[in-house]
């Protein structure tokens, strides 16, 4: 008789925690969710200006274009560095080593056309001929569907530009590292 | 008059009782020895099985786009141990996210494994304090799926996307509950989950969003359960 009576008030204080429950269940379902994509999430190229000693490169007083051919046939202006560019100054001054282009999403190849004009206004001209394998990326449905890129070739014409190599294949985010070294040609 | 401690008082007391089993195991053999020891009383050694479904999960289908179905089988031996199976339904459905137009579908089974110690002192009452462990498994296939993505420099029709992609995990869970009778065989409780992922196959695209039954993909994760308890 004296066991039932205690296994009784067990079960009431059983009871009286039930509100307790409700609380931490309703807790439970109002806690937040945070959304946690990567803080650089641009996939783009790095071209670091080399010369042929291995040291850095800068266009001093030249004038460097690039453009792309796009699908509907009018070329698309997608760099355009000179050494008043207040943009590259910002990141490199007035004597830039490295600029960021964008690289397409699906394209096998992407072709660039650049154009040189030094200061007593000659002008030469070059292609740039980037063949790659095209990654799906994917990090969770908050963020941005991406690609990444692995460089499989990279030729040039040889026109003003002496030559272009591969320095990292892999364009991913990380804008920290370089992939391609460009050596123009000293006598411009 | 019997004083029955207050609950408040009983869960500090254990935390730390706990919090000092952590901190010593390893070092102190007898500690670890006392804790496979069977108490020594007229209880047998097997006292039944009690199954259990969890509302966390419906609940958060319901208010949400992801969830699970989830349901276990525990074994009660001396009041002391409590072998556990766990068996459930994830399911996501995220239709075209109005910022990224993704859409992320996957419906898949998982289990988990393990074990749970009733970690109050006084094993033989109804309601119950337990530390305990998972390994937890799950093999699913997901459709992440964005349409009409264009490149925005070449202007070109990016289409993103896979159907039917095979991915899997492995992961361990520190699980840490409580429950109490409320009358008859029923019981109420939650328990809180530390879930660490093992090892992972995440398909061919970097990464994958929920995960049946760990929840949004990552290292790690906690969680918790609120669980309806029938002993059998």
């Amino acid at each position: 008789m004296i066991e039932m009576k205690r296994h009784t008030k067990e079960e009431v204080r059983g009871l009286r925690l039930l509100p307790f429950y409700l609380f931490t269940f309703l807790l439970f379902l109002a806690a937040c969710t945070s959304i946690d994509c990567p803080v650089n999430n641009r996939v783009r190229t790095i071209y670091a200006l080399m010369k042929a000693d291995g040291t850095p490169d800068t266009l001093n007083k030249d004038t460097m274009w690039i453009w792309t051919p796009r699908i509907d046939g009018n070329d698309t202006l997608v760099s355009h560095q000179t050494q008043n560019n207040l943009e590259l100054n910002y990141f490199f001054g007035s004597s830039a080593t490295t600029f960021d282009l964008p690289i397409s999403y699906t394209q096998p190849e992407d072709v660039l056309y650049v154009l040189v004009k030094n200061i007593s206004g000659t002008q030469y001209r070059d292609t740039i001929r980037i063949q790659k394998e095209n990654t799906q990326h994917f990090e969770s449905v908050d963020c941005q569907a991406s690609y990444f890129h692995t460089i499989t070739a990279v030729s040039t014409t040889h026109k003003i530009i002496d030559s272009i190599v591969i320095n990292n294949p892999n364009v991913n985010y990380d804008q920290n590292t370089t992939h391609f070294k460009l050596y123009l040609k000293a006598n411009r | 008059m019997t004083k029955i401690p207050h609950i408040s008082s009983s869960i500090s007391r254990l935390t730390v009782s706990l919090l000092l089993l952590v901190a010593g195991i390893g070092s102190t053999k007898a500690q670890v020895t006392k804790m496979f020891t069977l108490e020594k009383d007229s209880i047998p050694l097997f006292c039944g099985f009690s199954v259990s479904f969890d509302l966390v999960g419906p609940a958060m289908l319901l208010l949400n786009d992801h969830g699970e179905y989830e349901g276990a089988l525990r074994v009660n031996l001396h009041d002391q141990w409590f072998p556990i199976f766990e068996l459930g339904l994830g399911h996501a459905n995220h239709k075209k996210d109005e910022i990224t137009q993704l859409t992320y579908k996957t419906t898949a089974p998982y289990f988990r494994l393990g074990m749970d110690w009733n970690i109050l002192r006084k094993k033989h009452q109804p309601n119950r304090m337990y530390a305990g462990f998972r390994y937890a498994f799950t093999n699913y296939k997901v459709d992440i799926i964005r349409e009409n993505m264009v490149d925005p420099v070449w202007q070109t029709q990016a289409d993103f996307g896979v159907e039917g992609m095979s991915c899997n995990m492995h992961w361990l869970e520190a699980v840490l509950g409580i429950d109490a009778k409320v009358f008859g065989p029923l019981h109420l409780g939650w328990t809180v989950r530390y879930k660490r992922r093992l090892f992972h196959n995440d398909g061919t695209l970097g990464a994958t969003w929920y995960v049946p039954g760990f929840g949004t993909n990552d290292n790690d994760q906690l969680s918790a359960n609120f669980n309806v308890i029938i002993d059998i």
